[in-house]
């Protein structure tokens, strides 16, 4: 597979010699090309400068893209349906963002639509307009842009953390009503499943690289 | 020039380099704008410490309200019972539910906290202030930056209760005050982290040790 697909072997941008700064403690080192699977740490601290994951593009690309198609299912199937005094309600996902709008903290409630619902979508969807073409040495229109946004709206991005509050709110309402799950529950821990390992598979470095490399083709 | 095994490692203050924050890319300093990404470059973060201790002076200060308010008010049969993020964490822990009241302690009571504490920290040691080992805060500014989204699980409880208990007159939730507070302290708190530059630690250990071992004038670069 790794042979077979040239394509997938990290490029060297033209020029250099090639530097990693460390982000902890400014140490400069020479950026060597390092096999696949490993990672470069650096020698004065010890924190990771940069890494190789294996199969990075492919892996971002199929998890991103099967993130995009459960947040179809998220949005739609309720999470949760709830019986109590004879009436039913259910938990979605931009139902809890709105709920809050409504009942009169609308800043909070914009505050949990944005980690929840549109940084996910900007990250994934993000993620998969970078990295398919990338996939093939081209490079999407504006992508550049879109790589810079996706970086900075990462640490925004929420879902593991609604799923713990969806976890800790069911126990506190199991005692005082019937809760019968919905699929939606099961789609977002799947969504929350290949979030996590989407943006697990970013190589940082290599991508950018991608990106310089397949911008001057 | 720090010391690796006897061998002087360059630091990229020393050579004008800065590594782009957002495409890893090292160019000189003074292109100002990183040309690979076009973020802006530079070798600290601008004016780290002071936007730091702001961002989090003012989260100390929100934490106060986020923790007296009440969160939410439940309604139930036209009585209404308004709770805090403490009263909840003790209702689970006197009916018995204790994995889940440490979880609520741990990330509403107890990150913000200790977020609130690290930073101050590293700032001070940053400043000279304490004596510190550069990496091992180092270590303490990355779980910082690591646990921090984690404090926002008790806004989305909030959020999930509200959207599921409107049962009429019977019972129905509907946030509180302190829910804003609250997620205030958690945003303000990342953005501390984000505007801390981790690289200000070595800075202050290499002043600490040229004042130690003062070099001779001669001495080349």
């Amino acid at each position: 597979m790794r042979t077979r697909l040239s394509i997938l072997t990290w490029p060297k941008p033209k020029g250099g010699p090639h530097h990693a700064i460390c982000h902890y403690c400014d140490t400069v080192h020479d950026a060597e090309p390092i096999p696949e699977g490993s990672r470069a740490r650096c020698v004065l601290c010890g924190a990771t400068l940069f890494q190789n994951r294996p199969a990075s593009l492919v892996r971002v690309t199929a998890f991103s893209l099967t993130a995009l198609l459960l947040m179809i299912v998220v949005h739609t199937a309720p999470f949760v349906n709830m019986d109590a005094a004879g009436l039913r309600t259910e938990l979605t996902l931009p139902g809890a963002a709105r709920a809050l709008m409504d009942e009169g903290t609308p800043l909070v409630g914009l505050g949990v639509a944005l980690f929840t619902i549109i940084t996910p979508l900007v990250l994934a969807g993000g993620l998969v307009y970078v990295c398919a073409p990338l996939m093939f040495g081209r490079i999407a229109p504006g992508a550049m842009f879109v790589t810079r946004w996706m970086s900075r709206s990462e640490p925004w991005n929420m879902i593991e953390v609604f799923l713990l509050g969806v976890l800790v709110s069911l126990l506190k309402l199991g005692k005082v009503a019937e809760l019968h799950f919905g699929f939606g529950f099961w789609a977002f821990a799947a969504l929350m499943i290949c979030m996590a390992a989407a943006v697990a598979a970013i190589d940082k470095r290599e991508l950018w690289d991608r990106l310089e490399v397949a911008q001057g083709e | 020039m720090s010391q690796v095994n006897g061998k002087e490692v360059p630091r990229g203050m020393e050579l004008g380099l800065a590594g782009c924050h957002v495409c890893e890319k090292v160019s000189p300093a003074v292109l100002v704008n990183c040309p690979r990404c076009g973020s802006h470059l530079h070798m600290r973060k601008p004016d780290s410490i002071a936007r730091t201790m702001a961002l989090v002076v003012a989260a100390a200060v929100m934490y106060v309200p986020a923790n007296l308010l009440p969160i939410l008010t439940t309604r139930e049969l036209g009585i209404s019972t308004e709770s805090t993020i403490i009263a909840g964490m003790v209702q689970f822990w006197s009916k018995g539910a204790y994995p889940i009241a440490i979880v609520i302690f741990t990330a509403s009571i107890l990150i913000p906290l200790l977020k609130i504490v690290a930073l101050l920290w590293l700032c001070a040691a940053a400043k000279g202030l304490v004596p510190h080992s550069a990496r091992i805060l180092g270590k303490v500014y990355w779980i910082t930056e690591l646990l921090g989204r984690w404090s926002m699980v008790d806004i989305f409880v909030v959020a999930i209760l509200v959207a599921m208990v409107q049962l009429g007159n019977y019972m129905s939730i509907t946030p509180g005050p302190g829910a804003l507070a609250f997620a205030g302290v958690v945003m303000l708190t990342m953005f501390a982290a984000m505007s801390f530059d981790p690289k200000l630690l070595w800075d202050q250990l290499e002043r600490e040790e040229d004042m130690t071992t003062a070099q001779p004038l001669s001495e080349s670069e």
